[in-house]
């Protein structure tokens, strides 16, 4: 398992430094598929969506990729919970994975309940949120950063420049710092609990993760000056 | 048609598989709280039916002091706490066995009970309930919470003085007697409770014959070195106190079968294997469970997971209580605790959207009955992550 590991990261070495091999094996790296298979649609309303639109007369008569273990056609799916817990994963142990941030849910709930049930203000208790997802998609939106610093070389000294970033980009960092911060605990507490609260701390715009963002934006503001660097 | 469309079809299958056995109304979406069809009014368990069947009922902050020291699994305590409130749901085999307390004939032999079932079905509720119907019924409970405790995860060994070869758990005997005396509180003030003969400890130490049996409870409690001799003696009492018709007891064990499982997890000096036989603790309680006394009943349990994982091959009372076990139980009358029924399965799921436990979506019922196959304990897991 591990030979295959370094083979694979060997691979993608070659294929990131190697610009002579050939454009088909760079398009789609890894994938076993062919590049015109296209990926399934799970969910019933998306595909009565492009029955509706019609777009489905395109896509009738070309093979599909198989459906992976983790998507189903079930309502509980949730994209960004995949990915998130596929960022969690470590050394392929997705059940592991799965389980961790699971269990960070359960206990989401269990401390906003107890703020439930604790609060006696009827407009209060209206307004605290008590489904996991609904609390997670919220501290990732809180999270994420409009721009970042990045090094630019300009006459031998190296500036931080603020630069935009893409969406995808910054969602991932979003993610990836909730669980950093999940994973800065004592040793004593356990990785889903701080993580979940820290995805409470965030969904309410508090928290180490806001105050990553926030610290960062002001670095940014503050190293306006070199922005005309990134085209100089 | 495409490939991913194979998935939707299964689903589909399924559906009208279930169509036809599920209530209609679990298929329409909920837009308010149902008017409580799955709470019971009745939350006194002297007065369940057959009728209540499939509702939850609540205990009441006061009778829950029964449940302080063990009684109710660890998952449903924090459920418990979660949703601020203890309610069991009541199922036809407690029912049953209620039933038939309130009908037995007291004055022949004790009558015993083996409730058995899958893992996760309910068992160890079902004994938390009929306790709590002991207890509103005024019996004198006798109550083991899990014998896996003693027999996988005792605290302390030490060699027993009076009996040869035999081992004492002298931490889990006194946190019994502790347990016992909190139950029966109301009861151990009798002054009618009276020792039939002298225990003698030492050569200081005696426990006359005549004194209250809350002293002797007590004298375990504070000396620890005679606990489970006084579990012993306490056993022989209540026998004897339930034969001359001052009380009516009721033996309630969860997870016996782990006093006939050999392989426990008690070690000697040497990692040697205590078999349960060699426990002075195991000679209280199958005395206790024996039916040469009367005004009382015995209500047991058999699990899987009493004994180690590599023999959790068979649910079934013969295969756990081997074959000594099975021929100290003879006769008795066996109890099977099933999974959720459809009617069971759509309450459980009201009473967690209710408690803002589960956000309901489309078809979440028949979804999660498939993917729990009916079973409490994995109901409990999937909807924790919902």
């Amino acid at each position: 398992m591990a030979a295959i590991r370094t083979f694979v990261k060997n691979c993608q070495i070659i294929n990131r430094n190697c610009a002579v091999l050939s454009p088909l094996v760079q398009k789609h790296g890894m994938s076993q598929y062919p590049s015109y298979y296209i990926e399934p649609v799970h969910k019933k309303e998306m595909q009565e969506d492009l029955i509706k639109s019609g777009e489905i007369q395109k896509l009738a008569h070309l093979p599909t990729k198989a459906a992976r273990n983790d998507q189903s056609s079930s309502f509980r799916q949730d994209d960004l919970v995949n990915l998130f817990i596929n960022y969690v994963m470590r050394n392929g142990e997705k059940v592991l994975a799965r389980g961790l941030v699971e269990k960070a849910f359960e206990n989401i709930k269990r401390i906003q309940l107890e703020k439930y049930h604790k609060c006696d203000d009827e407009e209060k208790k209206a307004k605290i949120e008590l489904a996991p997802r609904v609390i997670f998609h919220q501290a990732v939106e809180n999270c994420k950063p409009i721009l970042a610093l990045t090094p630019i070389k300009r006459g031998g000294v190296r500036y931080q420049v603020p630069v935009p970033i893409t969406p995808k980009r910054s969602q991932f960092l979003s993610m990836k710092w909730l669980i950093e911060a999940a994973k800065e605990k004592d040793a004593t507490m356990r990785f889903h609990y701080q993580l979940a609260l820290e995805l409470i701390d965030a969904a309410n715009n508090k928290g180490r993760v806001v105050k990553r963002k926030q610290d960062l934006h002001k670095q940014c503001e503050a190293n306006r000056a070199y922005a005309h660097y990134r085209w100089s | 048609m495409i490939k991913s469309f194979a998935s939707e079809y299964i689903f589909r299958r399924a559906y009208s598989v279930l169509q036809c056995t599920r209530f209609s109304t679990a298929s329409q979406p909920i837009t308010e709280p149902k008017l409580q069809s799955f709470r019971s009014e009745e939350n006194d368990p002297l007065k369940h039916t057959l009728d209540h069947v499939g509702q939850f009922y609540r205990i009441p902050e006061e009778e829950k002091n029964i449940f302080l020291y063990g009684g109710l699994p660890k998952s449903f305590e924090i459920q418990a706490k979660t949703f601020n409130e203890t309610c069991l749901m009541i199922r036809r085999p407690s029912v049953d066995v209620i039933n038939c307390l309130k009908l037995i004939d007291y004055t022949k032999p004790t009558v015993r009970f083996v409730i058995f079932g899958k893992k996760g079905s309910g068992k160890s509720l079902c004994l938390a309930h009929i306790l709590h119907y002991a207890h509103k019924a005024r019996y004198l409970i006798v109550h083991v919470p899990w014998v896996g405790n003693w027999m996988r995860r005792c605290k302390e060994i030490s060699s027993s003085e009076t009996r040869e070869g035999y081992i004492d758990l002298n931490i889990d005997a006194a946190a019994w007697l502790v347990h016992f005396k909190s139950q029966n509180e109301h009861l151990l003030n009798n002054p009618e409770f009276q020792i039939s003969q002298d225990y003698v400890w030492s050569k200081r130490e005696t426990t006359p014959k005549g004194s209250p049996l809350s002293e002797l409870v007590d004298h375990g409690v504070n000396r620890l070195k005679y606990a489970s001799e006084c579990v012993v003696g306490l056993a022989e009492e209540i026998k004897h106190l339930s034969r001359s018709g001052h009380c009516k007891t009721l033996v309630a064990i969860d997870g016996f079968n782990a006093f006939f499982y050999p392989h426990t997890r008690v070690f000697k000096e040497k990692k040697e294997v205590v078999p349960p036989n060699k426990v002075t603790l195991t000679e209280a309680f199958l005395s206790l469970t024996k039916f040469d006394w009367n005004n009382a009943a015995i209500v047991t349990t058999v699990d899987e997971i009493a004994i180690a994982e590599q023999d959790h091959k068979s649910h079934l009372p013969r295969y756990l209580l081997r074959k000594e076990g099975f021929e100290h139980m003879d006769p008795f009358i066996p109890i099977f605790v099933d999974n959720y029924s459809p009617k069971e399965f759509t309450s459980c799921m009201d009473y967690y959207r209710e408690r803002k436990w589960v956000r309901y979506y489309p078809q979440q019922n028949e979804e999660l009955a498939l993917l729990s196959v009916n079973n409490p304990y994995n109901l409990m897991h999937l909807c924790a992550s919902l």
